[in-house]
This record gives C-alpha cells, sequence and structure tokens, in this order.
C-alpha cells in the first residue's frame, strides 16, 4: 500500500502562499483556521529559506499519543486523520505537534476552542467518501478520486510535492543529485545549481550507482 | 583649389591625430583600471557553497572546510529541536497563535511528561494512596472516641464555616473526578463503555472542569480568609509532627483547635490550591494567545499538583468519615463530642471548658440534627479564636 508524504523543498519554495491558497479554497476551512501555512526563516537575511508546512501525517503521531478521547487513527494510506464526532477540543494536540498543525476554529473563553481541524491530506475524514457531511467536517475528498491534495498540485516552483513516499523520495533525490552534479561540474554555488541543468555530464541521474 | 590643397589635412596626419586620441584613451585606461580591479575585489561575495566544492574538486581538503554555521544543514539543525533557544525565528502570512513558529520544540518533552510520567505515575499516587487508606483501615481500624460518646458537646463551626467547607469540598470532588476522567479514561473507560460515550463524557467533563474551576479560585479565598488565624503554626505542632499525629504510640498527642497535620492540610491546599488556580486560568483562557510553551507549562503544574492535592484529599476524606469516630460530627451539625475533642484537640477542649461553653446534647437538640427549632443556648459565635 502506498504510503502518502508531503516534502517541500526548501531550495524552491518562494513563499508566495498558492498552496495556502489552494487549501483554503479547496477545503472550504472556516476564517481564523489555516490548515497549511508558508514559514519564512531568516526573512530578508541571506540563507532565507520558506517552507509550507502543514500536517506531516506522522508515523508515531503525537497527537495521537495525548488525545484524552483517542479520536486519531492511521489509514492504509499512512495518513493521520480523526473522528471530529469524538473530538472534545482540549488543544493537547496542539500542544504536542511539532508542527502546530492542529487548528481550532474559536479560542473562546473558558477554552471553548471548537473541535480541532487539520489538513487531512485531501483525504476527508471518517464518514463516507464525497458526501456532505463529510465535506462540511472535513473538507474535500480529493484521494478517493484519485487525486492528489490541491496544495501540491498548484504548487508553481513544485517545491510542494505529495504523494507516495516511494515516488515522492525518487523525485527529491534526483532533484538533491542534479544540484550536487552542478556544483561538482561548473563550480557553481549550492544555491544556484537548484535551477540549472548539469552540463558535460552523461548518464541519468537515479538512485543506482 | 590650391588652398583646399593646403588647408587639408595630410592622411599621415590624420592617422598621426587618430593615434595620439587612441593612446590618450589607452593611457587613462590603464590607469583607471588597476584603481577599479583594486576596488571590485575589495568586494567580498559570500559564496560558501562554491569555495566548499572548489576545495574538493581541488583534492586538497586539508583541513576540512566547515560550511557558513547558520546555512545550509546546520540551519535546518537548528530549526529542529535539538535546541529550543538556537531555534531562528521566523515568520509567516497567516495569523494564529504560534503560527511563525517552524518546529514546536517543547511539544515532544510535553507529550512525554504527560504520557511516560503523569499518567502512569499520578496513577500508581491515587492507587497507592486508596490502598494505602484501605490497609490503614483494615489494619489499625477507625480511631474511636476512647472514652465512649459524651451527653456533652463543644460547638465547633458555625454554619458559614461548614457551608464554605461544602461548597470548597463539592467543587474539589467535582473537579477531581472531571480531571480523573480526562487524565485516565483512555485507559480505563475507552475498553469500558466505548469510544462515542467516553466522548461524551469525556467533553462534559471538559466544559465543567473549566467552567466550574474559577469558582475554585472563590472558594479557596473564604476558605483562607475565614480560618488562617486558626492555622498559624503554634508550639507544640513539631511534637504533633514528631510522634506521627497520634499514630506512633498509643499517647494522644496534644493540640489546639487544629492539629499540626490539619493546619499542614490547610496550607498545602492554600499554596497546591493557587498553584492549581493559576495554572487553570493559564489553561482555559486561550483567548489572551498565550503559546504552547507556558500551556504546556501550566498543564504538567497543573497535573502534578492535582494529582498530590487528590491523594491528600484521600486521606483527609478518610479520616474525616470512616477513619475516626465523630470526626465528622463537627462539619456536619456544627458541634463535637467533649470526648472527641479532648482526646484530639485537648487544649482547645480545656480552654472550652475553663470558659465554660460545655453544652450538653439536649440543649442543642441532639447538635441540632433532630430539633426542628433552634435549640436554647446554641450559640453562633465563632468557636476557638
Amino acid at each position: 500500500m502506498a504510503r502518502m508524504k508531503f516534502y517541500c523543498d526548501a531550495e524552491r519554495c518562494i513563499e508566495c502562499n498558492g498552496c495556502v491558497t489552494a487549501c483554503k479554497n479547496v477545503n472550504e476551512v472556516p476564517w481564523g483556521v489555516n490548515r497549511r501555512r508558508v514559514v519564512t526563516i531568516r526573512d530578508g537575511e541571506p540563507g532565507e529559506r520558506s517552507l509550507s508546512v502543514a500536517c506531516m501525517h506522522c508515523s508515531d503521531a503525537p497527537c495521537a499519543a495525548v488525545c484524552p478521547v483517542d479520536c486519531f487513527y492511521t489509514t492504509d494510506d499512512g495518513l493521520v486523520l480523526h473522528d471530529k464526532d469524538i473530538c472534545i477540543g482540549c488543544g493537547y494536540c496542539f500542544y504536542a505537534c511539532p508542527f502546530g498543525a492542529p487548528q481550532f476554529p474559536a479560542d473562546g473563553a473558558f477554552a471553548t476552542r471548537g473541535k480541532m481541524d487539520k489538513c487531512t491530506f485531501c483525504a476527508g475524514g471518517p464518514l463516507e467518501d464525497n458526501s456532505a457531511e463529510e465535506f462540511r467536517k472535513y473538507g474535500a475528498n480529493r484521494l478517493a478520486e484519485g487525486k492528489l491534495p490541491l496544495c501540491a498540485e498548484m504548487c508553481a516552483t513544485k517545491a510542494l510535492l505529495a504523494g507516495d513516499a516511494d515516488i515522492v523520495a525518487d523525485i527529491y533525490r534526483k532533484r538533491i543529485i542534479n544540484r550536487g552534479a552542478s556544483v561538482l561540474n561548473r563550480g557553481v554555488s549550492y544555491q544556484n545549481a537548484t535551477l540549472r541543468s548539469p552540463s558535460g555530464l552523461s548518464g541519468r541521474a537515479t538512485s543506482k550507482e | 583649389m590650391r588652398s583646399m590643397e593646403e588647408t587639408r589635412w595630410s592622411p599621415a596626419a590624420t592617422n598621426c591625430f587618430h593615434l595620439f586620441w587612441i593612446l590618450l584613451l589607452a593611457a587613462s585606461t590603464f590607469l583607471v583600471i588597476p584603481g577599479g580591479l583594486a576596488r571590485a575585489e575589495g568586494v567580498e561575495i559570500p559564496n560558501p557553497g562554491a569555495d566548499l566544492w572548489r576545495e574538493v574538486r581541488q583534492r586538497d581538503a586539508t583541513p576540512v572546510p566547515v560550511p557558513a554555521p547558520t546555512t545550509g544543514i546546520d540551519l535546518w539543525r537548528e530549526v529542529r529541536q535539538r535546541n529550543a533557544a538556537a531555534i531562528p525565528a521566523g515568520t509567516t502570512q497567516v495569523s494564529g497563535t504560534d503560527s511563525a513558529e517552524l518546529i514546536n520544540a517543547l511539544g515532544d518533552q510535553w507529550r512525554r511528561f504527560r504520557m511516560e510520567q503523569l499518567v502512569p505515575y499520578g496513577g500508581y499516587v491515587l492507587g497507592g494512596m486508596v490502598l494505602f487508606v484501605a490497609l490503614f483501615y483494615f489494619i489499625r481500624g477507625r480511631v474511636p472516641i476512647h472514652a465512649g460518646v459524651s451527653n456533652k458537646v463543644l460547638f465547633r463551626y458555625s454554619v458559614y464555616e461548614r457551608m464554605i467547607h461544602w461548597f470548597i469540598a463539592s467543587i474539589f470532588l467535582f473537579q477531581a473526578i472531571t480531571g480523573i476522567f480526562l487524565l485516565f479514561g483512555r485507559d480505563f473507560l475507552i475498553p469500558v463503555i466505548g469510544h462515542g460515550a467516553f466522548s461524551l463524557l469525556a467533553s462534559a467533563s471538559k466544559e465543567g472542569h473549566n467552567l466550574f474551576g474559577p469558582l475554585f479560585l472563590l472558594a479557596l479565598a473564604l476558605i483562607f480568609v475565614r480560618f488562617v488565624r486558626r492555622n498559624i503554626y503554634e508550639k507544640g505542632d513539631l511534637t504533633w509532627l514528631l510522634r506521627g499525629g497520634g499514630v506512633i504510640g498509643k499517647k494522644h498527642v496534644p493540640s489546639n483547635f487544629f492539629n499540626m497535620g490539619e493546619k499542614s492540610m490547610f496550607w498545602l491546599l492554600v499554596f497546591a490550591g493557587g498553584t492549581l488556580v493559576v495554572s487553570g486560568l493559564i489553561l482555559i483562557f486561550p483567548n489572551f494567545g498565550q503559546g504552547r510553551a507556558l500551556m504546556g507549562l501550566s498543564h504538567a503544574a497543573h497535573g502534578i499538583t492535582a494529582i498530590v492535592m487528590t491523594a491528600v484529599i484521600i486521606g483527609h476524606i478518610y479520616i474525616g468519615s470512616i477513619g475516626m469516630e465523630g470526626a465528622l460530627e463537627g462539619m456536619k451539625t456544627g458541634y463535637c463530642d467533649l470526648n472527641w475533642a479532648r482526646e484530639h484537640h485537648d487544649w482547645w477542649a480545656q480552654r472550652c471548658e475553663n470558659e465554660d461553653k460545655i453544652l450538653s446534647r439536649d440543649q442543642v437538640g441532639r447538635a441540632g440534627v433532630h430539633s426542628p427549632e433552634p435549640a436554647a443556648g446554641q450559640v453562633v459565635e465563632e468557636s476557638g479564636k
């Protein structure tokens, strides 16, 4: 079975926030909830990098570990999803998550946060696929339609990759080899090598030696 | 035409003239370029990656070139949770609590605290306390009034004092039970009642815990103001402690209105309760935008304090109910048995006797329980001050 993963390539992300917009649009998430966000490190300084962050669908998810009502489950595709009918909105998953993925529609007094909302990898929730109820609670279920998450599909620079972990890893590995080859062959910096193809090299850049 | 011939430059002269200008231009260029080159060389263009690979290609990689400290892999090492203090601050277009933080470094510490320490050790402490109390009851049995129940009583707690006691007691019990559901329910209740029913119970527990929590602050303040004067430590308390409050040996240890154990309970309630209230208020008001780090820390303080306090209260409930004959009477009816007072608070009992405050059970109508009308001589003034 495929194991779904996100990967964001910091050498390619240009902080356009297209993924954020695509996510909000396709899932129609409530105002104030951002399932995906772009974080920029060292903004305006040399070495600035941006990364698009959402739920990373951990193999051993901290949110699922700390949930007092055990509302998380892992699908056959390796996605960490949750049941909003079980969730009590305590906020523990938000404390535990390394990526700040869990979001709450409210932050009212007496900790009235509402049901937790997070990235579903565009795979909906435990309800019937693509039902109105599922869309209302969890947003789009593109996976059931054979499509990948819209954030990655919309990414202009193909910085954000989503899909089968093997394929994502293979694409990323090719990019790394490409960059390394450019650096070795032309003597340009790693940063400049990102968008150039190597010249004077023959053969294919694959995982095989 | 001759004049034209004469005034016209010869081709050789024209060439000489052009050459002169070219030489002048070249000379000026040679004068300017070295300065320009020097200036251009002065401008440093950082390119650590290229330098690294250049050295790798030249195979003179000794010493091993070290990339700039905050780029490349080192940047990501800092961003990851290896060193929380070194994480560079991020920016984001999304407005939300801690949104600009790429990696929540304390999250995993908090998860490990809750799942590997608070839940198991908290369970051991509470379960151990219940077990200890049960063992104590079956081994030592109920502490009786050795002189037997007398016909005389002493006025101990006013209506107001009993009211605030049961006020804070009911809030504490509710908070403890709902808190125990939230902390241990996943392990013990979900296997029994299932996810759906437990979700309902946990949701009600969470809302109730958050809504009634702030009332504990009010109850704690009322208790503190009313009882603080009688709970200041005094001479004799150390003796009480050293003799284990009478548990060690058969002899009773003299004490005043409150003994050393009760005073310690009071001060623990004040400080632990204060910690519970402060950390709880931080947790239930996310609308002030406090971050995950503070809330995780508050949760840890809240959890530890609540476990300790609940364990102590289990002991308090035991000794105040089935553990000791005559102990509940004072907090139930307001009057305590004279013999009970002599055996547990004899300095106070002695003072009451000296001040002639001893009442008979008939006077207070079986301590106000069986008599519908207020008994004659029922004093409502505070006792023991």
